[in-house]
C-alpha cells in the first residue's frame, strides 16, 4: 500500500511566559498508509493535537516535516492541504450561520461553487443526517449535530485524507455511535485515509488499522492491536477496587512471589477530589498474571487475609489499555 | 483574491447577523450625528456664534455711539454688553452696573471674551486730530487676534481714515478761505462742513470691501445653519464610530481563534498572507461603511463636503486602514472579550475626544492641541476641516494622509508579525 502520511522527526518547542520551554511534541516519525484509519491514542496533554495540527499545516514544526502524498506540508502547503480534510476537537463553524451557510462558505474556500457546491453540500447534510436542519443556525443545534455538521465540513473537498481530532468529545453514546460508524464508513465504502486522534481506548480499538501510543510528546509504541497487545505477552489484567487501606510493598512482593501466574502489580492510592479534597477515588490494584481468572481465587485470599477491603474485581483480556500501562506505569485515563 | 472576497463577505454576513452590531453600526451613530449636529448648528450654525463683549463708553459722545455701532455692525455676532444684553441676561450682568473693574475682572476671567473701553474724550481728540487709545482687555493671544479684536481693528481702521480725511478737509478749507477771498466761515457751520466730510469719508468706507472679513456664519445663508453643525458632528461621530467598530474587531479576531474557525481556515489551501488579508478587508470595510452611513446623514442634512471627494475619500480610507492596524496591532495581546470590549471604550472614548471628535480642537488650550495629535482622531479632523470648512484639496490634506499611513504602516507591522493564528 502506498504511504499517505509521512512525518519524520516532528518536533514542536514552546516558550513558556518565564522564558523557559516546554517540549510539547519530541521527534515523532509516523507512516501512514492509504486507505487505513491509524488512531494516537494518548491521554489529554500528550501531544496527540499538537502532532495532527503540524501535519495539517495549522502549525510551523519547530523540527523534521511531513509529507502529505508526497508534497512536503512545509514547502507545499497548498498542494499538500487539497489532499486532506479537517475535523478538529473544537466545533470550528460559524454559530452565527445555519448548517448551509457555514458548509457553502468553507466549500467556496476550496474553489467550488454553482451547481457543483450546492449539489456537495446536498449530498454531505443527507450523509451527516441534518438536510431537514439545514437552514437552521449552528448555535441552535445540540452537540452531537455540531459535531456532525463540523465533520461535514471536513468532507467538503472529497480528500483522500481526513485528519479527526477526539470528534466525539462532549457528545452522547447515540451520536458518538453514529459518527463511529460514519468514520468506518468513510473507508470502507470511500477509500478514504483516516488520522483519528482519541483518548479513548475503545475507540482506538473498534476503529483503527493501526494504532499509535502517544505520551508525554512522543510516540511510544505503533502497530496493529494485535502487535501491540503482544508486546505485554498473553497476561489478563484484574482490576480490583479497593477500599481506602494502603496495599504495601511487602504485600505487592508477596503477591508477585507467591501467587502463581502473578507478573506484576502495581497499586493506585486513592486520590482526594472535589473541594476541599472532600470526596476520593477508590484504590485501585492492577494484577497482571498468565490465566488470571485461576490466579483470582487466591489473589482475593492474600488481599482478604491482609484486611484489604475488596470492592470489586475485573479481569480483563490484552488490550491497548494494558499496553498503555504496561508501557508508562499509568492508565490512560490517567 | 476570490477568497479574500469570499471571506469579507462571509464575516460581513455574520456581522450583520448580529442585531447588536447592526445598533452599533446604525442606529446610535445616525441618532447622536443628528442629535450633536443639530446642538452644534444651534450653538455654532444657528446664525453667527454669540461673542460677549463688555464695553464702557467713558466718552458718552455722538462719535463713541458712532463707533458702538460700527462695532455692532462689522460682526453681528458680538453681544455689547451692556448696551446689547437680552431679557435672559445673556451679558450675565445680574442687573448689575457694570464698571471698569468689574468688566477687567470679567475680561481676566475669560467670563467674556474682551472689554473695549473708549476713553472720556475720545470725540474731541478725534476733532482736534489728535490721537486717541481705545483699551483693549482679552485673555485671547494677541499674536493670533480673535473675532473681536479683527473687529475692531477693522472698525478703527475706517474710524481713523474717516478722522484723516476730516483733518485733510480742514487744511484744504484752511488753504482755499487763504487763497481765495471767500465770506468767513463761523465756528457752526465749519464744524457742520468737517463733520459732513466726516461721516461721508466713514460711510464709504463702510461700503468699501473690509480689509477684515470675519465670518462665522456658513456660505450658504439662506439655510438655518443647521450645515455648521454637521460639518462637524459628521466627521466627528464618523471617526468615533469607525474606532468602536473596527476596534471591536479585537474581540472577534479572540474569538475566532476560540472558536477555531480561524484554524479551520489555516487547514484550507489559503496562504497566511490570504487569510490576514481577509481579515483586515473585512475591517476596513466594516469602518468605510461606518464612515459612508455617518456622512450620508450628514449629506441628509445639508452637509458640506468640499470641493475635492477624492481628498475625501483618501481621509477616510487612511483613518480606517490606521485604527484597522491598531487593531491588529493590539489583537495578540488581547485574552479575552471582556478586556477587549473594554479597551475598545477607552480607545474610543479618549482618542476621540482627544482629537477634536466632540468638539473642533481650536477650542482647546493649545498644549491640549499638541497632546491631541497622538491621537488619528486629530489628524484626520485636521484633513476633514481643511477639506468642509476651509474647501482644501488633496495638497492641503497630504501631510494629514502621509501621517495616518505611516502610523498605519508600523502598527500593520508590529500587527501582522504578532497576529495569532491559534
Amino acid at each position: 500500500m502506498q504511504t499517505m502520511v509521512e512525518a519524520r522527526n516532528l518536533r514542536k518547542t514552546y516558550k513558556r511566559a518565564d522564558g523557559s520551554t516546554i517540549e510539547a511534541v519530541k521527534g515523532v516519525d509516523l507512516d501512514i498508509l492509504q486507505g487505513e484509519i491509524f488512531s494516537l491514542l494518548g491521554p489529554n496533554g500528550a501531544g496527540k493535537t499538537t502532532t495532527i495540527s503540524m501535519i495539517s499545516g495549522l502549525v510551523a514544526p519547530t523540527e523534521g516535516d511531513a509529507e502529505i502524498g508526497g508534497y512536503s506540508i512545509t514547502r507545499q502547503p497548498m498542494e499538500a492541504k487539497r489532499l486532506m480534510g479537517f475535523v478538529p476537537q473544537e466545533i470550528a463553524l460559524y454559530p452565527e450561520l445555519s448548517a448551509r451557510q457555514n458548509l457553502s462558505f468553507f466549500g467556496r474556500m476550496y474553489g467550488l461553487g454553482g451547481k457543483s457546491l450546492s449539489r456537495r453540500v446536498d449530498e454531505l447534510l443527507e450523509f451527516v443526517d441534518l438536510a431537514d436542519r439545514q437552514s437552521d443556525r449552528i448555535d441552535t443545534f445540540s452537540g452531537g449535530m455540531k459535531r456532525r455538521v463540523n465533520l461535514a465540513a471536513g468532507l467538503l473537498n472529497s480528500p483522500p485524507l481526513i485528519y479527526m481530532d477526539e470528534p466525539t468529545v462532549g457528545i452522547d453514546p447515540q451520536s458518538r455511535r453514529r459518527i463511529l460508524d460514519t468514520v468506518k464508513m468513510l473507508r470502507d465504502e470511500q477509500d478514504m485515509t483516516v488520522l483519528y486522534t482519541t483518548h479513548l481506548m475503545e475507540e482506538a480499538q473498534e476503529l483503527s488499522n493501526r494504532v499509535g501510543i502517544m505520551d508525554h510528546g512522543e510516540i511510544i509504541a505503533m502497530g496493529t492491536q494485535a502487535e501491540l497487545t503482544q508486546q505485554v505477552g498473553e497476561e489478563d489484567r484484574l482490576e480490583i477496587m479497593t477500599g481506602a487501606q494502603n496495599v504495601g510493598e511487602a504485600l505487592i512482593g508477596s503477591m508477585q512471589q507467591e501467587i502463581a501466574g502473578v507478573t506484576r502489580v502495581l497499586f493506585n492510592p486513592p486520590e482526594q477530589i472535589g473541594d476541599n479534597g472532600s470526596e476520593s477515588t477508590p484504590a485501585r490494584l492492577t494484577v497482571f498474571a498468565k490465566r488470571g481468572r485461576t490466579a483470582l481465587p487466591q489473589i482475593i485470599q492474600t488481599l482478604d487475609a491482609a484486611g484489604i477491603d475488596i470492592q470489586s474485581v475485573e479481569v480483563r483480556e490484552p488490550d491497548l489499555e494494558a499496553v498503555f500501562l504496561a508501557l508508562t506505569g499509568r492508565a490512560l485515563r490517567d | 483574491m476570490r477568497s479574500i472576497l469570499t471571506i469579507i463577505l462571509n464575516d460581513l454576513k455574520i456581522y450583520s447577523s448580529q442585531r447588536g452590531n447592526l445598533v452599533g453600526l446604525l442606529v446610535i451613530p445616525v441618532l447622536l450625528t443628528v442629535v450633536i449636529g443639530w446642538s452644534l448648528g444651534r450653538i455654532g450654525g444657528g446664525g453667527p456664534t454669540r461673542l460677549r463683549v463688555d464695553l464702557i463708553d467713558l466718552d458718552g459722545s455722538d462719535m463713541s455711539a458712532q463707533l458702538i455701532e460700527e462695532l455692532r455692525a462689522a460682526n453681528d455676532a458680538l453681544v455689547l454688553c451692556p448696551p446689547d444684553n437680552d431679557a435672559d441676561d445673556y451679558c450675565r450682568l445680574e442687573d448689575e452696573p457694570l464698571d471698569m473693574d468689574r468688566a477687567i475682572e470679567r475680561a481676566r476671567s475669560g467670563r467674556t471674551s474682551a472689554l473695549i473701553a473708549i476713553p472720556a474724550g475720545y470725540a474731541a481728540a478725534l476733532n482736534d486730530f489728535q490721537t486717541v487709545t481705545i483699551d483693549y482687555y482679552s485673555r485671547s493671544d494677541p499674536m493670533q487676534p480673535g473675532p473681536v479684536l479683527q473687529s475692531l481693528n477693522a472698525v478703527l481702521q475706517r474710524t481713523s481714515s474717516a478722522s484723516m480725511t476730516k483733518g485733510v478737509s480742514s487744511a484744504l478749507l484752511d488753504n482755499l478761505t487763504n487763497a481765495v477771498t471767500l465770506p468767513a466761515l463761523d465756528g457752526e457751520t465749519r464744524d457742520s462742513f468737517l463733520n459732513t466730510i466726516y461721516h461721508r469719508a466713514l460711510q464709504l468706507s463702510t461700503y468699501q470691501p473690509p480689509a477684515v472679513l470675519f465670518r462665522v456664519v456658513d456660505a450658504n445663508e439662506d439655510e438655518s445653519g443647521i450645515d455648521n453643525g454637521f460639518n462637524q458632528s459628521a466627521p466627528g461621530m464618523g471617526s468615533l464610530y469607525v474606532m468602536f467598530t473596527v476596534l471591536g474587531g479585537m474581540a472577534v479576531l479572540l474569538r475566532e481563534r476560540r472558536q477555531w474557525t480561524l484554524q479551520r481556515l489555516m487547514a484550507l489551501p489559503l496562504s497566511r498572507a490570504q487569510i490576514l488579508g481577509a481579515k483586515i478587508g473585512v475591517y476596513f470595510t466594516l469602518g468605510m461603511i461606518q464612515f459612508f452611513i455617518v456622512f450620508a446623514v450628514g449629506a441628509a442634512f445639508g452637509m458640506d463636503f468640499g470641493s475635492s471627494p477624492p481628498a475625501l475619500l483618501a481621509t477616510m480610507a487612511a483613518f480606517v486602514l490606521c485604527i484597522t492596524a491598531l487593531t491588529f496591532a493590539l489583537a495578540p495581546w488581547i485574552k479575552s472579550e471582556g478586556q477587549a470590549n473594554g479597551l475598545v471604550l477607552l480607545l474610543s472614548l479618549s482618542l476621540a475626544p482627544l482629537g477634536g471628535a466632540w468638539w473642533p480642537l481650536e477650542i482647546v488650550p493649545e498644549f491640549m492641541q499638541t497632546i491631541g495629535h497622538l491621537s488619528p482622531v486629530a489628524w484626520a479632523m485636521d484633513a476633514f476641516q481643511d477639506l468642509i470648512w476651509y474647501d482644501g484639496g488633496f495638497t492641503e490634506v497630504i501631510p494629514e494622509i502621509a501621517v495616518l499611513m505611516a502610523a498605519a504602516a508600523v502598527l500593520f507591522i508590529i500587527g501582522i508579525r504578532s497576529f495569532k493564528y491559534d
